[in-house]
């Protein structure tokens, strides 16, 4: 959750920096916030979902949907890489807003269903992923 | 156990269930701002007479219920983890009799005949009911944020209270006796505006104003109180309409009116602390909507005319903030259901553009222009009914409502167009 939380400061931190135009500022802040996506998605596909997906067979439906939407947001922070690069900001705020909301509804999904089914499942093992999760 | 049945991608509808709801809305708008524009001189002078009731039906049954449906539809399976069961059809038949419903109700109070007085509430009751029903079992279903549920519990309840009043009001202009008929009336209202309208946006907002602009949540004494206040505050109106106590049941509104201005400054103060920088048109739309409701809410207070309070909260709030809300839906979905195909097979290697070019923002600036202007002419027909002035501003407000609802068609026709051809390049 907490995670989540810093993913959506960080975008809108980006959308600032992009309607001041200063573009060293808006390729750092891209970086911050393509960087932290990438490493939350990389904690949930390699450690929550495959120990949630193990005590919890029916998890995998939903698991797939959330990796599915991973990879629609990873194609999004591409485009994303490629738009601060080509310093168009135009492209910059369509990406950060269609990311913006395709990051709520999945963040949204995943709190109100599968972070309470782990929660619930993985009683004892959530420990140690919270733990993982708040470590970074 | 949890049921982890619900969360799929196929539970969210086919586009076509929320776009044809959406897409037919505004036509409802034109139609009222084509009575305001034929008949100017009466529609503003008294909320009695036929004209402003059909005004008021159209817009608050064809423009507003109908996108509310749409939307909800849409949302219940991404907000609250519930899909409406059969959704298309039951899409279909809302839809279906919403519409004709609200044309023949409108033609009946516009012209009084009986017929479509009769047609009008036995469609509605049926759309309505087939609506309140789908939406409800999908309710019980839900998970998720528990206050957001309880006040989209409340406001389908609200939805329930109105349609039968409604329903009973129509027996009583088809010759059954109701004594105390104005307070009654005023019943209807109540529901209708803060029961199911105000409900439900409070409901909404917990979720979506947060969300879209990334504010602080809303306070926990507020989202605690707020939805069971203004329950209870309708409840008790309508035990003291009952009594015939009508002077009494006005009163006892009253937490309900400060709910929802209390609603509308926690909410312009959260997006005063929003981190997203860019102001919206949808964020203007939230802006005038809350500003609206509070100047409402203290006209109501001091008891100020009911002609200008409809002006304000049916055409101000209930046509605006809807709007606002469609530019982000529509085009979000767009893009949304235009990758599916690519989620499906895992491969992003067609590159289409982003949410912003389905509803062009410039498009959205003139939009929101247009509605200011008819806000402020009618506004101030209202302020001068019943004058000749009081009539041209009636009939230009008139004029820009159809503007403002022909720009929406636009931009709507045009958000689908891309919609079809990017969908036709993918193959
Ligand atoms: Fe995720
Ligand atoms: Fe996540």
């Amino acid at each position: 959750m907490a995670l989540h939380h810093r993913c959506d400061h960080l975008l809108a931190a980006a959308e600032t920096q992009l309607q001041t135009g200063a573009w060293p500022s808006m390729v750092a802040a891209a970086e911050g916030l393509i960087a932290a996506m990438l490493e939350h998605f990389r904690v949930e596909e390699e450690q929550l979902f495959p120990q949630l997906a193990e005590v919890f067979q029916a998890a995998a439906s939903p698991i797939e949907v959330m990796c599915s939407e991973h990879a629609q947001m990873r194609a999004l922070l591409e485009d994303l890489g490629a738009a601060v690069e080509a310093h168009d900001q135009g492209a910059c705020t369509g990406i950060l807003e269609t990311l913006h909301f395709l990051v709520q509804q999945h963040n949204y999904k995943e709190e109100t269903v599968l972070y309470p089914m782990a929660d619930g499942a993985l009683r004892e093992a959530g420990v140690r992923i919270a733990a993982q999760l708040s470590a970074e | 156990m949890l049921n982890a049945a619900g969360l799929s991608l196929d539970q969210a509808p086919p586009i076509q269930v929320p776009f044809s709801f959406f897409r037919l809305a505004p036509l409802f708008a034109l139609l009222a701002g084509a009575v305001l524009l034929w008949d100017g001189e009466v529609v503003l002078v008294s909320r009695w007479l036929a004209p402003a009731l059909a005004v008021t039906h159209l817009l608050a049954l064809g423009f507003l219920t109908q996108v509310m449906c749409g939307a909800l539809f849409q949302m219940l399976p991404v907000l609250a983890g519930a899909p409406v069961p059969q959704v298309v059809w039951v899409g279909r038949v809302t839809q279906l009799t919403l519409v004709l419903g609200c044309l023949a109700l409108s033609w009946g109070l516009y012209s009084g005949g009986r017929a479509s007085l009769m047609l009008g509430g036995s469609l509605l009751g049926l759309g309505l009911t087939t609506f309140v029903v789908a939406v409800g079992i999908a309710l019980t279903r839900a998970r998720g944020v528990p206050q957001t549920l309880r006040a989209m519990r409340f406001a389908l309840a609200g939805l329930v209270m109105a349609l039968v009043l409604g329903l009973v009001l129509l027996a009583g202009m088809l010759g059954a006796r109701i004594t105390g008929l104005a307070g009654w009336v005023d019943l209807h209202l109540s529901w209708a505006l803060l029961g199911w309208v105000g409900m439900l946006i409070i409901g909404v907002g917990y979720q979506v104003v947060p969300m879209f602009h990334v504010t602080p949540a809303y306070p926990r004494w507020f989202t605690r109180m707020a939805a069971p206040l203004v329950l209870a505050a309708l409840v008790a109106s309508t035990g003291l309409v009952a009594l015939g106590k009508a002077g009494l049941a006005g009163w006892a509104l009253l937490p309900a009116v400060l709910v929802l201005a209390a609603f509308a400054m926690v909410t312009v103060n959260l997006q005063r602390r929003r981190e997203r920088p860019r102001v919206d048109t949808t964020l203007l739309y939230w802006w005038s909507s809350m500003g609206l409701i509070l100047i409402s809410a203290g006209l109501w207070v001091l008891d100020g005319p009911a002609e200008l309070l409809g002006v304000l909260l049916l055409v101000g709030v209930g046509v605006g903030l809807p709007t606002g809300m469609l530019l982000k839906i529509m085009s979000f979905l767009s893009w949304f259901h235009l990758q599916h195909p690519q989620v499906v097979a895992r491969r992003f290697d067609v590159r289409f553009p982003h949410m912003q070019v389905f509803m062009p923002e410039g498009l959205a600036r003139i939009q929101f222009a247009v509605f200011t202007l008819m806000l402020v002419l009618l506004t101030l027909a209202g302020l001068s009914s019943g004058s000749p002035w009081g009539a041209y501003l009636a009939r230009g407000g008139g004029a820009a409502v159809m503007a403002g609802a022909l720009l929406l068609v636009w931009m709507q026709w045009g958000c689908y167009r891309t919609y079809q051809s990017i969908s036709r390049q993918l193959g």
